[in-house]
């Protein structure tokens, strides 16, 4: 199923209608802090109450509006394979490595496998040795770098 | 001539040799930025804003605003090249940049680039000086009825504007950045709504981090997503590098109207260079007597595009200096790395520091003499940062983005933020919803709320005020106006109106 379609569309709006219905209840819910006898025009739920039922409101005509409306095709040529690929190595380093291992050596390590991983389909089977020893001084120089410039430049406590 | 003299004085002081050495680097980084596909100004400014919060005040600024005048020009570069825009800006440059380039004037279409560039931003300050001053005074009298209705026109004509062909999809993104907003402690009573018992949510969430998520995250991701873009091989920046002045003379009209177009876009908040450059495009081309040329590779197609994105630039500071709601994406960035360095933007800008508007003109001034000077002389240069591969730019970039919201907080809880920002973000852009009323939503929704609920307890639950009052009941209108006009059937009703109107005549 592509990302633009008018199935994506009432998956979408369905998601969409949930949140501004948690939105209405977490507004009317809140608390209204009757005990500090505030204006009840100035409760805090009272902007997400509104926004809440104007999402809802924007999902019910998206939902609508994706049956009368079909859409172009996903971006021809795209690679939901590397995307995949490119979305889980990041996120892996953002949220597993740096906070748990030195911040230059999980960027040394995150640089020059992403480097090694995506150059291979444009070497040649010969060129495995020059790609991984490329990946990696390039990985260790730019997390060199990079740290030497916060920490010492900008005075950053790295993760 | 007040303006203008506050524009020298303020030229003068910025005159030094640190100053300039500021200029050259940081204009010349936002050419590279903008130049390469996947980086956009707004993330160059807002990985530029984590990188100069030990600056002094004035130099951080400058710095920001050659990286953001740099990368909104750079942006030509590949469109002109590979036929990708390098930013959203310059998706109308390609449109005949890119047959220019293939008809072997690579070269010349870029310095022609680089005078429509220089010329729209050049328009822009003027207008910027002229138009700020008078903008905060009459801002000084908006009260939180008038606040509120800025915010809610601000989010619904962005998103009418950046949505396309889809307006709805830019309202809810609108709706999805005020939901942001809504989270942590509100503005009033600092009570703390949607936590979830996170104790990092209660201060909210930061701008700089849903930023670069949204805009670097997103765009690394959706580099990756994409196939290799292919570069128009052969004389590209091999040709004549400088434009013939008859040439920027016979397009003076077309200039002139480009830049005044793309100052009045970029004050309408929230909407952007992209739209900038497609109302001088569309207007140029209506005018123009070779029409037949336009996205054929028309030399005053391509001055319009450049000379509208450029002139957003100011334009998009006139709000955001005056009554702190963003002009642009980019703008937005600008506004939270004011605050970080001390400087209140809005009405009282013009009572609190009133130089600091002449001082961002002077500031411009230089970042457009450095466009300038690069654009014609590094011609070369920028072809082979074009070359760069993206697997060795990407990883870079995003442990940029990493290590940026870091540095400002010193919380990994930031760093989350972004990522989930990033994912999110790609998703909604593959799903055509505009990133622009998303990050104006987060910026306005404090401003929403706490108007809404000020105003309410002035007017002690009465709802009239925000009616009657006359600047209140001209929002109301044009954001009822705005809203009609994004209906099918209303505009289709508008469409036969007008044709039947012109067919009478």
């Amino acid at each position: 199923m592509s990302l633009n379609s008018p199935a994506a569309d009432r998956i979408t709006a369905a998601l969409l209608f949930a949140l501004g219905a948690g939105m209405t209840w977490g507004g009317f819910a809140m608390d209204r802090l009757e005990v500090r006898q505030i204006h009840p025009g100035s409760i805090p739920g009272l902007v997400p109450m509104i926004l809440g039922v104007a999402l809802m409101g924007c999902a019910v005509l998206l939902y609508v509006g994706a049956r009368a409306n079909p859409r172009e095709d996903a971006e021809p040529g795209a690679s939901w394979g590397s995307l995949g690929i490119a979305a889980a190595w990041s996120v892996t380093y953002a949220v597993a490595m740096v906070g748990n291992i030195p911040f230059v050596i999980a960027t040394a390590i995150y640089i020059a496998a992403f480097v090694w991983w995506f150059t291979r389909p444009s070497a040649g089977e010969g060129g495995a040795v020059r790609r991984a020893v490329i990946a990696v001084g390039f990985g260790a120089v730019v997390a060199v770098a990079i740290s030497v410039l916060f920490r010492y430049g900008f005075l950053v406590r790295l993760p | 001539m007040e303006g203008l003299a506050g524009l020298g004085t303020a030229l003068l002081a910025f005159m030094t040799p640190v100053m300039l050495m500021h200029v050259a680097w940081a204009t010349l980084l936002g050419i590279f930025v903008g130049s390469l596909p996947g980086l956009t100004a707004t993330m160059g400014v807002a990985l530029l804003t984590t990188l100069t919060y030990t600056m002094e005040r004035d130099t951080a600024i400058l710095v920001l605003i050659c990286m953001y005048v740099g990368a909104i020009y750079g942006g030509s570069r590949s469109a002109i090249l590979l036929n990708i825009p390098g930013t959203p800006a310059s998706a109308a440059t390609a449109l005949d940049g890119y047959p220019l380039a293939r008809q072997g004037k690579a070269g010349y279409a870029m310095a022609l680039a680089t005078a429509g560039s220089a010329f729209g931003t050049l328009v822009g300050i003027v207008l910027l000086v002229l138009l700020a001053p008078p903008l905060a005074d009459v801002a000084l009298s908006f009260g939180s009825f008038e606040y509120f209705w800025l915010a809610v026109f601000g989010i619904v004509i962005s998103g009418q504007l950046t949505g396309g062909a889809h307006p709805l999809k830019g309202y809810i993104a609108g709706i999805l950045g005020l939901g942001v907003a809504m989270i942590g402690s509100d503005g009033i009573h600092a009570h703390i709504r949607f936590s979830f018992d996170l104790q990092p949510l209660n201060g909210g969430i930061g701008l700089i981090p849903a930023m670069v998520g949204a805009f670097g995250f997103a765009e690394v991701l959706t580099v990756m997503w994409r196939r290799r873009a292919e570069m128009v091989e052969g004389r590209a920046g091999g040709d004549r590098v400088l434009p013939k002045l008859v040439d920027l003379w016979r397009y003076k009209f077309t200039a002139v109207r480009s830049g005044v177009i793309g100052t009045l876009v970029g004050i309408i908040p929230g909407v952007g260079e992209d739209i900038g450059a497609w109302a001088s495009y569309a207007m140029a081309r209506r005018f123009s007597r070779e029409r037949a040329m336009f996205g054929k590779g028309s030399q005053e197609g391509l001055t319009a595009a450049e000379t509208g994105n450029s002139a957003v630039v100011p334009g998009a500071l006139i709000p955001a200096l005056t009554l702190a709601v963003p002009g642009s994406a980019p703008a937005a960035v600008l506004i939270a790395a004011l605050f970080l360095h001390g400087i209140r933007p809005g009405p009282m800008i013009m009572i609190e520091q009133p130089d600091f508007i002449y001082s961002v003109a002077a500031m411009l001034v230089m970042a457009t003499i450095a466009i300038a000077v690069f654009g014609l002389s590094l011609t070369r240069v920028f072809v082979q940062v074009l070359r760069i591969p993206r697997e060795f730019l990407m990883p870079v970039v995003f442990t940029l983005c990493v290590i940026g919201p870091y540095a400002l907080t010193q919380r990994l809880f930031d760093v989350w933020v972004m990522v989930a920002f990033g994912m999110i973000g790609f998703v909604l852009r593959q799903m055509n919803y505009p990133m622009a009323p998303l990050v104006l939503g987060i910026i306005l929704g404090d401003l929403l709320d706490k108007s809404l609920r000020r105003g309410l307890t002035l007017s002690d639950g009465d709802l009239s005020p925000f009616f009657t009052r006359p600047v209140s009941a001209a929002f109301c209108v044009m954001v009822v106006a705005v809203i009609m006009f994004s209906v099918p059937a209303v505009r289709r009703g508008l469409g036969r109106l007008v044709g039947r109107s012109e067919a009478d005549a």
